[in-house]
């Protein structure tokens, strides 16, 4: 490997008139679905170029093509006008095309400098490999992009954030013309997304044609020149950022128009307290945090990126021990550190994590949802299936969760067809207060206002709910009260009518 | 994730009908009947009524034990200590049986013994976290080594009790003994994993632990109990071993381990937990142990016996992932 990679497009000019990258007519299908259907896609070198839709309208399909993951049924690929045929991800990068993927996939046990030039080590007299040169020539790349990470770390080590500055060094060590950012900022906090967004900028500055995936709206306002939005497999639109909104973008991605984000149909809140938490702390992150949450109201707790909501929530359910304070569901104390009196009081978690510490994937949506309520449809030990269908049909059909029927595999639904089961599960068992954490992550727009109605609703029909979010927009369109955390403190509550973001985000700096 | 994304546009793809009967059973019954029918034609006694009956026997031990070892893995969890605890259990049996003359403590202290295993290996899992493959392993290990510190040869049956040499040798009708034994632990962990809420339990401590404790429920118990059955299951079967033996062999029960997880993993039991049957399980013994019977009534060099089940191991694996990407896409 040479050392052009320091000044790229020297001698080659580049020819704004002939597109970086072009795809026409992409086609693919997998048994019984059809992913993509004759999409085109066309890049200019020094834009960033937003890629949308909602999950399962076809943009990962089409980033794994370009990345060689997938094979095309049909269609073309041009780089700067030439066809090319990529079959591999090794042929992508030899083509100078670059995905970071979400899942990075680097190599943990190597060091930064090792992981650059995994595909070709530099190698010095005898073939073996010079590693000074490795450690300078990442050192440089490095200072291309206008961010700092140490050539000898291990990769393993460092955070996503700076994980992706690896994989974008990688890109330009190969010389890529075309770079694909896929959903880079899902973990990321504010101040990461910033540097990214600068990052970005330089490669585009630098000529190169980035791909940006995500379905954040207000990411895409910020970052983007150009906007291709896809759905149900097909092309919908390719625009200039400027000739949308965020009605127009949300409606090219779902097909419809959304009136009312955050319909609110309950009344107003109750004064019976159905849970009080006392000055409680924990062992890394939480001191001495006190509320009340009453019936049929939103409480809902904003934070920035560690600011300790997951913690509360899973301490307060008692998923988690701690080390002072109490909790009290319903004017009972809750044993800490133990869900099943959590459960039996009445206060349960719609966790943040889905995947982890929700679904049962492989098992049927039926099961999925009658998981925390299996003893009430039992007798003697054994399950009245029957009975427990019923019931879960139910909730099926007052929730409009689309599945093919009770039996498929949860991990088979879409994400808001996966969170309505598990607030099924909550419902069927009967609580008195719900802690949801995060409760539209990874969950399509059209989706988000389905979950927004239905917490709306469990508040109205009177149970208190315990909103964790870093949504401003999720927070001030639910909340009745709005809690902020900062580092594990409650720094400020205040009334829905109180509430300015300005206000939120200085308690949330504390 | 991009199987996700996509599959959910995809058709149904288990009725209750195929979650009784998943495909993966339905291709291990045709390897099953293949198999039997190329052993009969090359070996026409295969179907004699005392090649039948040895081979249930055969299988009756290894079912026993599978039947507790399912419910285990079902809830992501493996014991690999069962081969040596089944020979420790059979020498201690035997030494209570021949102190005390009486069947009755004899299978206790079996029965006690191996459900302390269990027990003890539940705990290594559940409190100090160490994952059950090494904590099975250690224990494995302990008992291999302990055995010889309790007996350096086989303790011989110095009794003459007519009902413990039934336990091995005797029939009801033409049905061994122990057949029965084996049928009646099926049936109870059948019902119980299909149709109880503790079987429901141990699917879900094993497809996600997490939401189980989430949930409310005391996932560590759960786990505690599965080793605990599997544990009392090798008392029995320990305690046939040594009957059929008529001595208490410490050397016994090598390889059992190996022997009964294949045929649980054969049987489409995922080692990931939350997925698997019994009945798979009740086929995967047949498999392995008429390829067994077929090697020796053919007159194969023995050896084979271990290669061919390893064959058949990966064969069936593989073709399970090839059955489940077909069925994914």
């Amino acid at each position: 490997m040479s050392v052009d990679f320091l000044h790229p497009g020297e001698g080659t000019a580049i020819d704004t008139d002939v597109p970086a990258l072009e795809l026409r007519g992409i086609d693919k299908r997998f048994p019984g679905v059809v992913a993509l259907d004759n999409v085109d896609f066309t890049l200019e070198a020094g834009k960033i170029h937003a890629l949308m839709g909602e999950n399962g309208a076809g943009k990962s399909t089409l980033i794994k093509i370009m990345a060689g993951v997938y094979g095309k049924d049909a269609g073309t690929i041009r780089m700067r006008g030439r066809e090319v045929d990529i079959k591999s991800p090794r042929d992508s990068l030899k083509e100078g095309i670059k995905v970071v993927f979400q899942e990075i996939a680097l190599i943990s046990e190597f060091t930064v400098a090792e992981n650059i030039f995994l595909e070709g080590y530099p190698t010095g007299k005898g073939g073996s490999i010079d590693w000074k040169k490795i450690r300078a020539d990442s050192a440089a790349l490095f200072n291309r992009i206008g961010f700092n990470v140490d050539p000898a770390a291990r990769t393993g080590s460092l955070p996503v954030s700076q994980q992706q500055m690896v994989e974008i060094a990688r890109a330009l060590a190969h010389e890529a013309r075309v770079v694909v950012m896929d959903e880079p900022t899902s973990s990321l906090t504010p101040n990461e997304v910033s540097l990214l967004f600068t990052v970005i900028r330089r490669l585009a500055a630098l000529g190169i044609a980035v791909v940006y995936v995500s379905h954040k709206l207000d990411e895409v306002f910020e970052i983007a020149d150009t906007v291709t939005v896809l759905r149900d497999g097909r092309h919908i639109s390719t625009r200039p950022i400027g000739e949308h909104s965020n009605d127009t973008l949300i409606q090219d991605m779902i097909g419809r128009r959304i009136d009312n984000l955050f319909p609110r149909k309950r009344g107003a809140p109750g004064s019976k307290v159905a849970l009080s938490v006392e000055n409680l702390s924990t062992a890394k992150k939480l001191n001495d945090v006190s509320f009340e949450a009453r019936a049929g109201e939103v409480l809902g707790f904003f934070g920035l990126m560690g600011a300790g909501r997951t913690e509360l929530a899973k301490a307060i359910v008692g998923y988690d021990p701690i080390t002072s304070g109490t909790i009290t569901v319903d004017g009972s104390r809750l044993l800490p550190h133990d869900t099943r009196t959590g459960v039996r009081l009445g206060i349960g978690l719609l966790t943040e994590d889905r995947k982890s510490e929700g679904l049962m994937g492989e098992l049927p949506v039926y099961q999925n949802a009658s998981l925390a309520s299996l003893g009430a449809f039992a007798r003697l030990g054994f399950v009245d299936k029957a009975r427990e269908h019923r019931a879960v049909q139910d909730y099926v059909d007052r929730f409009r969760i689309k599945t093919p029927s009770l039996f498929q595999q949860v991990k088979n639904l879409s994400g808001g067809n996966q969170q309505k089961v598990l607030i099924a599960r909550w419902l069927m068992r009967g609580l008195k207060v719900i802690v949801v954490d995060e409760p539209t992550r990874g969950i399509d727009v059209g989706a988000k206002t389905e979950i927004f109605a239905l917490i709306d609703r469990l508040a109205g029909e009177g149970l208190a709910v315990v909103m964790m979010t870093s949504e401003m927009p999720e927070l001030l369109g639910l909340a009745d009260r709005v809690a902020v955390m900062c580092e594990g403190r409650l720094t400020a509550i205040m009334s829905r009518d109180e509430a300015t973001q300005e206000k939120i985000l200085n308690a949330a700096i504390g | 994730m991009e199987m996700s994304e996509l599959t959910h546009a995809s058709a149904p793809r288990r009725s209750i009908g195929g979650q009784l009967l998943g495909s993966s059973q339905l291709v291990l019954g045709l390897i099953l009947a293949a198999l039997c029918i190329a052993i009969s034609i090359a070996a026409p006694q295969f179907y004699s009524e005392a090649n039948i009956i040895a081979i249930l026997r055969q299988c009756a031990l290894v079912l026993i034990v599978a039947s507790g070892m399912t419910m285990l893995i079902i809830t992501a969890e493996v014991d690999l200590s069962v081969g040596a605890s089944l020979a420790f259990v059979g020498c201690i049996g035997m030494a209570v049986l021949n102190s005390t003359h009486s069947l009755a403590l004899g299978m206790l202290a079996a029965l006690a013994f191996a459900g302390g295993v269990g027990l003890f290996n539940g705990l290594v899992v559940t409190r100090l976290r160490v994952n059950s493959l090494i904590a099975t392993i250690g224990t494995m290990m302990m008992l291999q080594g302990g055995v010889y510190l309790f007996t350096r040869e086989a303790v011989q049956n110095h009794n003459r009790l007519v009902s413990f040499t039934d336990l091995g040798a005797g029939y009801v009708g033409a049905v061994p003994v122990p057949v029965i034994l084996a049928a009646l632990i099926f049936v109870v962990a059948y019902v119980t994993l299909r149709f109880t809420t503790l079987g429901r339990y141990l699917y879900a401590v094993g497809a996600n632990e997490k939401a189980v404790r989430l949930s409310g429920l005391r996932s560590e118990r759960l786990k505690l109990f599965a080793f605990v059955v599997t544990g009392l299951c090798v008392g029995v079967a320990g305690m046939i071993l040594s009957s059929l033996m008529n001595a208490g062999q410490p050397t016994a029960g090598r390889g059992f381990e190996l022997t009964v997880i294949a045929a649980v993993i054969l049987g489409g039991t995922s080692l990931l937990g939350g997925r698997g049957s019994l009945f798979g399980t009740l086929l995967g013994v047949l498999v392995l142990k008429v390829i067994d019977n077929g090697i020796i009534i053919l007159g194969w060099n023995q050896d084979l016996q271990m290669v061919v089940p390893g064959v058949v191991i990966i064969l069936a694996t593989y073709l399970d992932i090839i059955r489940n990407r077909a069925n994914v896409r």
